[in-house]
């Protein structure tokens, strides 16, 4: 403690930049991971709070996907002898309209049953429908809001609320208004309660319930009611717990968490460098300090513990600011997370506030401090290992001896050929991954030899171009390899990552631009709702018959799509005229034949998956698929793999005739329009509003509205590039000055007599300027080679884990030779500080060194 | 029987080459004897192998090859931990360039060595002062060595040396960064110190005078002994 105060507070003060920026690493690794988690946390925990409050006393819910089912479904499941109480429920969310109020989740059920499953705790006033729930159900524009609600919005009993359903903006008026808390919180409190048959008529449900609640009779397990009900009504239903919807909701989201996973790892390991520079700079500006204590008595493992210490301190003191930073961080993220689910994955989230959890704090502050002192053991390492004799003498390199070059060779060779073992024989995921961590370890080792030879190679062009300093550039470079091989091999891996996830990004980016080409080519889209991922409201079938014949269109499709449980996991069927939509769209398949698989998908013989499905699935081409399906399991063999994006986690495009014999559902969520040659698409949607627009909720989007929407989702969800390479950026520029600054402490002899035998200050700068310069340089090739292979890699993990999809194996040119002048512009930048330094020292104190 | 009749450090056949590119012996075959309280200097030109002989004593640096012995100890069999505690409690150390912590305050600079050794606070600062009042700077105990003077500097590197009493005081050119008159003050500062502590001091010197001071005289030529010379 006492060495602490006397030694690492001073050189703390001096040094408050350096510090700030050590403290600032763990600040943003914490404050990443403690608010990814809590966002995350916060945004399932609305869901599931959402489906809890909803649930109230209901102990199974029976449902058939998001397609919902007949009404005859309820007399099956009211007949099963455990059932004490069932109740048909749809869900539906809708805008308000209301500046600043966003949506409101409207519950239809069936009230005369429903409240021995669900208290709706009506303020006093209500009466009437406390005591007969008739005299709501009486008037179909009743609806009942919670208390939050009707305070936000000025609301009281009676009052008009106007909401846009099926049949156009339809006016309501509130009968009941719920206590706060229970139920009434559900969805952030932005709750209304409906007749569910006011419901079906107003938003297009036709006869058909979404799902329905139920209570089991006393005496009788849950289990057992589960079992006769899955005995009753088949495999086409799910009978589960309301508590199952958040682990199919969790499943839907699994690529998203994986993301944020990577995001927090890597603001980990972008913190963990920072802190090793910092630590590293520290050992070296204070060699001298260590070689005193030395002197003194001190034991290496005190010093190993002064710097030890000295990191825990700071990750304590990082951790804790980055935790509240990570709270504060979280709201904001748990919104716009929310919102993105909403748009991409069709599921309305209310985050209604964040949670903090302790533990999750304590796993933060803990991770913060291990992390300070994992990055910081090596600097402290070599800090015990300093030798008091050339400490102070000063200005002696660390060379790398030939023995540990050859010794890094060997486990370079070892590596490289495990990577090689484990790709051959990668069957098993865990292989694969030892491979790719080998593969990276591989050139880890190999990075300081690799270094050594291209800074040879760049010495004869360093020396062309300014005879002395690019000598005594390439030189410093070629005489220290281990300080310089650290900083490259930094800025090797932070490349290697953008040059990965760009290659990725490119590849899903072009790949979505092929999709949008050739399989979304409609002129026209008829939705029920702005939002194409929101599946509440659909239309009648025959709307798009209607719209097909007026008279500019050519041709209209009807598709209609909702997730279904394949094997527990939440995917998307896509019922489309597929005879129609082969004459349209000529996509590539991946795996078969587009012809035959277009026809055998119209006659009803096949289905068409996306390759996310069945790279996640492990469905293979040819092999039957079996879908629970109101009517009983469907199976149907895969007759074509092709590119599909309607959902990440998988899509099973059959033919409409199919669905209407397993699912009897008629009704559609979008029509698209293909509209007759010379006809402007402006007019025929012009036209459509004209018949449709004033009688029904309905959105014209026009092909490029469409096309730039989902563009932009493909960005958002892209964004991570863009911040590894901002990384990349600080990485290079900390490493950069890390290793100037070690450089020039070094050489603060060589750089004394260069200036007393007449060296001006400007061909030391130069000579600084140009080591950073070639610093840059050496990560660039290093880290564009191993760009390649990480490339590979990260394809493969994309469609082994991530997201199934094949892509092709294409190096991002371009985001490369933009990152060229960049990295280059950044190690010149970086180089300014130190090149100061380097000419500001005393002449007089840098020659008396020995 | 005078004290220096005991060998306190002993040196056979001690040889110290560097490897580099080329291989320089720095000390080769140097056989000496030095008794305890006795007082040497060591002189040689540059390159003579003076502050190799004074870090292979003081356990800063180890032998190629043959047997250092200090107070009965072999330095060459000691592991680093051994070598640090032999450093820690048997030597003090004066630098040429003082190698004081230039944040740290005279006072502070002083403890550091008991501090080390995890004195109580009260002990060492008490110890500090003492130290302090000896070399005559009990006025500076608050200074850091950026506001002294180089003779104040080196008496602050001498008070530090000698915190704890250690047996052994190697001094590298104690005066070599100071101009006459204050190297002269140090000098006499050190015999005074020799003649109440009655510690054994090692002084490698270019200063003939100072050479001349010490009883005896040690001289280093190309890494070897060319003369002993005691008066």
């Amino acid at each position: 403690m006492i060495l602490l105060r006397l030694l690492s507070w001073p050189y703390l003060r001096k040094h408050v930049l350096r510090w700030t920026l050590t403290v600032a690493g763990i600040v943003l690794g914490v404050a990443v991971f403690v608010a990814m988690r809590t966002a995350n946390q916060a945004v399932f925990g609305a869901f599931n709070r959402t489906v809890d409050r909803i649930a109230g006393k209901t102990q199974l819910q029976v449902s058939a996907g998001d397609f919902g089912f007949e009404e005859e479904m309820l007399e099956r499941v009211q007949a099963v002898p455990e059932v004490r109480v069932a109740v048909p429920v749809i869900q539906a969310v809708v805008d308000t309209g209301l500046a600043g109020q966003g949506n409101l989740l409207i519950l239809g059920t069936d009230m005369t049953g429903d409240r021995s499953l669900r208290d709706y705790d009506l303020e006093s006033g209500d009466e009437a429908i406390m005591d007969d729930p008739l005299v709501f159900l009486a008037q179909p524009d009743s609806i009942m809001i919670s208390r939050e609600f009707a305070a936000r919005n000025g609301l009281e009993l009676g009052s008009k609320l106007v909401l846009r359903t099926m049949e156009g903006p339809k006016q309501f008026t509130v009968r009941g208004i719920m206590r706060a808390g229970g139920l009434a919180q559900a969805f952030g409190g932005n709750l209304a309660v409906m007749d569910i048959y006011a419901v079906q008529r107003v938003f297009g449900r036709g006869r058909r319930f979404d799902r329905i609640d139920l209570a089991v009779k006393e005496g009788v397990t849950v289990q057992q009611a589960q079992a006769a009900l899955e005995k009753a009504l088949g495999p086409g239903f799910q009978v589960e717990a309301p508590s199952a919807r958040g682990r199919h909701f969790e499943a839907m989201l699994r690529s998203y968490s994986l993301t944020s996973n990577i995001s927090s790892v890597f603001a980990l390991v972008v913190g963990m460098f920072i802190i090793y520079n910092s630590f590293s700079i520290a050992v070296t500006q204070r060699r001298s300090e260590i070689g005193i204590l030395r002197a003194l008595g001190a034991t290496r493992a005190q010093v190993r513990t002064l710097f030890l210490s000295e990191s825990a301190i700071a990750g304590l003191i990082g951790s804790l600011l980055g935790a509240a930073a990570g709270i504060g961080m979280a709201q904001a993220i748990a919104k716009s997370l929310g919102g993105f689910m909403e748009q991409v994955f069709g599921v309305a989230q209310s985050v209604d506030g964040i949670a903090v959890e302790p533990r999750l704090l304590v796993l933060g502050i803990a991770i913060g401090i291990g992390t300070s002192m994992f990055a910081a053991w090596i600097p402290a390492r070599n800090a015990a290992r300093v030798d008091p004799v050339q400490a102070l003498q000063k200005g002696k390199y660390q060379v790398l001896s030939a023995g540990e070059n050859r010794l890094r060779l060997y486990a370079a060779l070892a590596s490289s050929a495990g990577s090689v073992l484990c790709l051959i024989f990668a069957g098993a995921g865990r292989l694969y991954y030892a491979g790719y961590i080998l593969a990276i370890l591989t050139a880890l080792l190999l990075t300081p030899a690799l270094a050594l030879l291209l800074a040879r190679l760049l010495r004869p062009i360093l020396r062309w171009f300014r005879p002395v300093e690019g000598s005594l550039a390439a030189d410093s470079l070629i005489g220290a390899p281990r300080r310089t091989s650290a900083t490259v091999s930094a800025l090797m891996l932070s490349l290697a990552m953008v040059i990965g996830f760009g290659g990725v990004t490119r590849a899903i980016y072009g790949s979505v631009v092929e999709w949008l080409d050739t399989a979304l080519n409609p002129d026209l889209f008829v939705a029920a709702s702005d939002d194409l991922a929101n599946r509440s409201f659909t239309f009648p079938g025959r709307i798009a018959d209607e719209i097909e014949k007026l008279p500019g269109v050519d041709q209209t499709q009807k598709v209609r799509s909702a997730r279904t449980l394949f094997r527990g996991v939440p995917v998307t069927v896509v019922a489309l005229e597929m005879s129609k939509f082969g004459r349209k769209v000529r996509r590539k398949p991946i795996e078969g034949d587009v012809d035959e698989m277009n026809r055998l998908a119209a006659e009803g013989r096949g289905i068409i998956v996306s390759d996310s499905f069945a790279g996640l699935r492990g469905i293979k081409f040819g092999e039957t698929v079996e879908l629970p399906t109101p009517r009983g399991t469907l199976r149907l063999p895969v007759a074509g793999i092709a590119r599909d994006y309607s959902d990440q986690q998988g899509t099973i495009l059959i033919d409409r005739s199919v669905f209407l014999k397993w699912w009897n559902d008629d009704t559609v969520n979008i029509i698209r329009v293909y509209v007759k040659r010379g006809t402007d698409p402006a007019t025929v949607r012009r036209e459509i509003f004209e018949k449709f627009g004033a009688r029904r909720r309905m959105v014209v989007l026009t092909n490029e509205k469409v096309r730039k929407h989902i563009l932009r989702l493909t960005e958002d969800w892209f964004a991570m590039t863009y911040n590894q390479i901002a990384v990349a950026i600080l990485v290079a520029v900390l490493g950069i000055v890390n290793t100037l600054t070690v450089s020039i402490t070094d050489r603060r002899r060589e750089l004394g007599v260069l200036r007393a035998v007449g060296g001006l200050r400007r061909q030391i700068r130069h000579m600084v300027w140009m080591e950073a310069v070639t610093i840059g340089l050496l990560g660039l090739v290093l880290g564009f080679a191993l760009g390649a292979v990480n490339l590979y890699y990260t394809l493969g993990l994309t469609e082994r884990d991530f997201a199934g999809m094949r892509l092709s194996y294409l190096y991002p040119v371009a985001l490369a030779g933009a990152l060229v002048p960049v990295m280059l512009l950044v190690a010149l930048v970086a180089a300014i500080a130190p090149g100061e330094s380097a000419v500001r020292g005393s002449l007089v104190e840098a020659l008396e060194y020995e | 029987m005078p004290l220096w009749f005991f060998g306190m450090i002993e040196l056979e056949r001690v040889s110290k080459v560097f490897d580099g590119k080329r291989k320089v012996a720095a000390l080769e075959d140097v056989t000496l004897s030095v008794g305890a309280g006795e007082m040497v200097s060591i002189i040689g030109p540059s390159g003579s192998g003076k502050s190799t002989l004074l870090n292979l004593v003081g356990g800063l640096d180890r032998a190629s090859s043959g047997r250092i012995l200090l107070d009965g100890q072999d330095l060459g069999v000691l592991p680093d931990d051994e070598l640090t505690r032999v450093r820690r409690d048997k030597i003090g150390f004066i630098f040429q360039f003082f190698n004081l912590l230039p944040t740290l305050s005279c006072l502070e600079n002083v403890s550091l060595p008991l501090h080390l050794r995890s004195w109580p606070r009260k002990k060492t600062e008490e110890r500090a002062r003492e130290l302090l009042g000896l070399v005559q700077l009990e006025h500076r105990l608050e200074h850091t060595p950026e506001e002294l003077s180089g003779g104040e500097r080196q008496r602050v590197a001498i008070a530090r040396a000698l915190s704890i009493y250690p047996p052994v005081l190697l001094a590298d050119e104690p005066t070599g960064n100071l101009d006459t008159h204050t190297g002269a003050e140090i000098l006499r500062l050190i015999h005074d110190l020799h003649d109440r502590l009655q510690a054994t001091i090692l002084i490698v010197t270019h200063d003939l005078n100072v050479a001349q001071s010490c009883p005896r005289t040690i001289s280093l030529c190309d890494g070897r002994v060319a003369g002993d010379e005691r008066r």
